[in-house]
């Protein structure tokens, strides 16, 4: 497999601490849509991740059948080809890399019919880009188990173990669910993290009707009131229309 | 009229008309006979006493043969005498040489006693056979009267009945039509009327003559029916414009906020701000989409509601605690109580939805320092989860609507507080969906909000509003 030499130019401090494989990824996308396409390229490019886009299905199934990718995200209504038709041929031929499905329809018979059809992950349009890069993280890592006694930005540390959270060595006070909210943003420091990633995973929501996103609010507001009031420098940030990040510095 | 053999009135004529020709028939058929015999009867009984008196006017001659002495006798005698072994011993000058019918047999002379027999010129004649005693000497009598004058009176009889018979038959039919016109005539009408009722006309109805005939009920429920078509339409017209306006807002507070971005120029800074503010419309819009599509599916009807086993005070905690740090901001007190071992068979999600949406209106209208009672509890085999608010209470005219689609009371309150106006739909979809209801009672202050669900899932719960 052919790898190109990891940059680590214009990324915030944060992105040092990421998790699991911190090499290179050799993505494929697959989406017709030119401006949902374009973003999706721009954005991983961005992550510094090597990226080939196609347009149609067919395009799709001979990259992908041509040369070798990390993964592909694939989506389901595609012109000529769907999504479902390319995966179950990838899979007919042995082809096990993660494949991340991309889909309007989020009905549980589509889900089921794309996981059947040997996809690793679904996500419903429209979605989060930083619930995006969270997904394709999770299965690039996927099989790889991580045994971290403790989390850490700056002068913040979170003993998993004891459960015991200090900031400047002062201990801090927290409910469970804020212990959990910061622990997923700990493990997330230096990403954005979005409120729908925040109401799947820490408040283990299915439902994306549940109006969480106060409850969320809340939520954040009085961790930093904990974590960040008495403290320099914050480090509990809200990016505007796209949810929360944990970092030392500003983006 | 659309055709002559299709319409009502035509039918129901032809079938007056037919019923009657057959009652009529057999009528005049059975009558017939009936006179028939009668008329015979008479006349056997008048031929019997005519023969007694022939008897009478018959002498033996001493040479053997016969004299009958006809001198007083009026009209025409028709009459055989004839011998025990059957030799014709008389006959009378009237008969012209014609038999009356076929020798009599030496071994049976008087049969048969009376018949009917056509003589050789084709006259009917009513025959009666007789063994008689002439000076000890047994002969057989028979004698004949004609049948002419009885055929007659018969044939005018049958005659009458058969010209009668269509007569009535015609006047039946023409009356049965005009009267089966009449009655039909509203029927008429409100077809007439019911054509020009159409989606721009639907607050029109049937005029009824009579509310009770079996006409005004067609009418009435016809009526109900266009109430309830007027209703929905109503409905529809007022989700539409509500959709478009809650649809457009974001779109166009998205545009406006790009468009003079792009104007203005800027630092990083100021179209950082711009491109989050364009996002939270977005996820604005997605949340609307998402409630949207919901419903969208809960009309079609084509949600399979996964069924299990749901215990309803730990699902309504659940929901609860979901929320409780929205009333602990506001310094709200949230209580939860019931009991814990009531369960249905339910769809947990779809439930646990209907309650978030509920509590969550809840705590979204009470004030600060006010407070909210979740009771769970049963009453008549229903299960019943109150959810009482210290709101400011809804007016009674927007009771019945809170559950309409975008509904809100308050209409200033839109958007920020006022959420996506779809929750209570789609709690009121998924309580209907388990054969249950909401039913919603206001004091003053704050709204008690009972969902009343059935135990065993699958029937309807006993009290409809």
């Amino acid at each position: 497999m052919e790898r190109v030499k990891t940059r680590l130019t214009t990324r915030p401090p944060g992105y040092r601490y990421k998790q699991g494989n911190n090499k290179h990824m050799k993505i494929l996308i697959v989406e017709d849509e030119p401006k949902v396409g374009k973003a999706l390229s721009e954005g991983l490019k961005a992550n510094g991740d090597e990226i080939t886009l196609a347009q149609t299905g067919e395009d799709g199934f001979f990259l992908a059948s041509s040369q070798s990718f990390d993964l592909i995200v694939l989506d389901v209504m595609l012109p000529g080809r769907t999504g479902i038709e390319v995966l179950k041929t990838l899979r007919k031929q042995g082809l096990g890399i993660p494949v991340l499905l991309l889909t309007a329809k989020d009905s549980i018979e589509d889900r089921v019919l794309g996981l059947d059809a040997g996809a690793d992950d679904y996500l419903v349009k429209p979605f989060a880009f930083p619930e995006l890069r969270a997904r394709m993280r999770a299965l690039l890592r996927r099989g790889k188990t991580e045994s971290i006694a403790s989390l850490k930005l700056g002068s913040l540390e979170m003993d998993l173990t004891t459960r015991l959270v200090t900031r400047d060595a002062k201990p801090i006070e927290l409910t469970v669910r804020e212990f959990e909210l910061l622990e997923f943003l700990l493990r997330n420091k230096g990403r954005v993290v979005s409120r729908e990633m925040l109401a799947r995973d820490v408040w283990k929501e299915s439902n994306r009707a549940t109006p969480l996103d106060n409850v969320i609010d809340v939520h954040i507001a009085r961790l930093r009131r904990k974590v960040d009031d008495e403290f320099e420098p914050k480090l509990v940030r809200t990016i505007r229309g796209v949810g929360f990040m944990l970092s030392e510095v500003e983006r | 009229m659309t055709g002559f053999r299709t319409t009502l009135r035509t039918r129901l004529t032809l079938f007056y008309v037919f019923l009657l020709s057959v009652v009529l028939v057999l009528y005049a058929v059975s009558t017939s006979i009936f006179v028939w015999q009668g008329l015979l009867r008479e006349m056997d009984q008048s031929l019997d006493r005519d023969l007694e008196t022939v008897e009478n006017l018959v002498t033996l001659m001493p040479d053997g043969s016969i004299a009958v002495n006809t001198g007083d006798q009026e009209g025409i005698l028709l009459l055989e005498i004839w011998s025990e072994n059957g030799a014709l011993l008389y006959q009378s000058g009237d008969l012209k040489g014609q038999m009356l019918g076929p020798p009599v047999k030496p071994d049976d002379p008087s049969h048969p006693p009376n018949r009917s027999v056509r003589l050789a010129n084709g006259m009917r004649v009513r025959v009666m056979t007789l063994p008689h005693k002439l000076n000890n000497q047994s002969v057989v009598v028979r004698l004949g009267v004609s049948e002419t004058a009885l055929r007659e009176e018969f044939g005018r009889m049958v005659l009458a009945l058969a010209l009668g018979l269509p007569i009535a038959l015609i006047f039946v039919g023409v009356t049965g039509y005009f009267v089966a016109l009449r009655a039909l005539r509203p029927l008429d009408s409100m077809a007439r009327r019911a054509k020009q009722i159409n989606a721009e006309h639907l607050n029109e109805r049937l005029e009824l003559e009579n509310p009770d005939d079996e006409l005004g009920l067609l009418g009435t429920a016809f009526n109900q029916t266009l109430a309830r078509l007027e209703h929905s339409f109503e409905q529809l017209k007022q989700f539409t414009a509500d959709a478009s306006h809650e649809l457009r807002t974001p779109l166009t507070a998205m545009r406006s906020v790009g468009e003079v971005a792009l104007q203005n120029g800027g630092d990083t800074r100021y179209h950082h701000d711009v491109i989050g503010s364009m996002l939270e419309e977005v996820n604005r819009l997605t949340h609307l989409v998402d409630s949207l599509l919901i419903l969208a599916r809960a009309d079609s009807g084509r949600v399979p509601l996964q069924r299990s086993e749901v215990g309803l005070l730990e699902l309504a905690t659940e929901s609860a605690v979901l929320l409780e740090v929205l009333a602990e901001e506001k310094k709200q007190s949230l209580e939860i109580e019931g009991d814990e071992s009531l369960t249905i068979t339910g769809d947990r999600l779809i439930l646990r939805q209907a309650l978030v949406a509920i509590i969550h209106n809840a705590v979204k209208y009470s004030p600060s320092q006010g407070s909210i009672r979740v009771r769970v509890g049963s009453e008549n085999g229903d299960a019943l989860v109150e959810i009482q608010d210290s709101g400011p209470g809804i007016a009674p005219e927007h009771r019945a609507k809170v559950f309409e689609r975008f509904y809100r009371v308050d209409k200033a309150r839109t958007r920020d507080e006022g959420g996506s106006g779809l929750g209570l739909s789609i709690a009121d979809w998924g309580v209907r969906a388990h054969g249950g209801l909401i039913e919603l009672e206001c004091k003053q202050p704050g709204c008690t909000f009972r969902i009343r669900l059935p135990r065993n899932g699958s029937t309807s719960v006993s009290s409809e509003k």
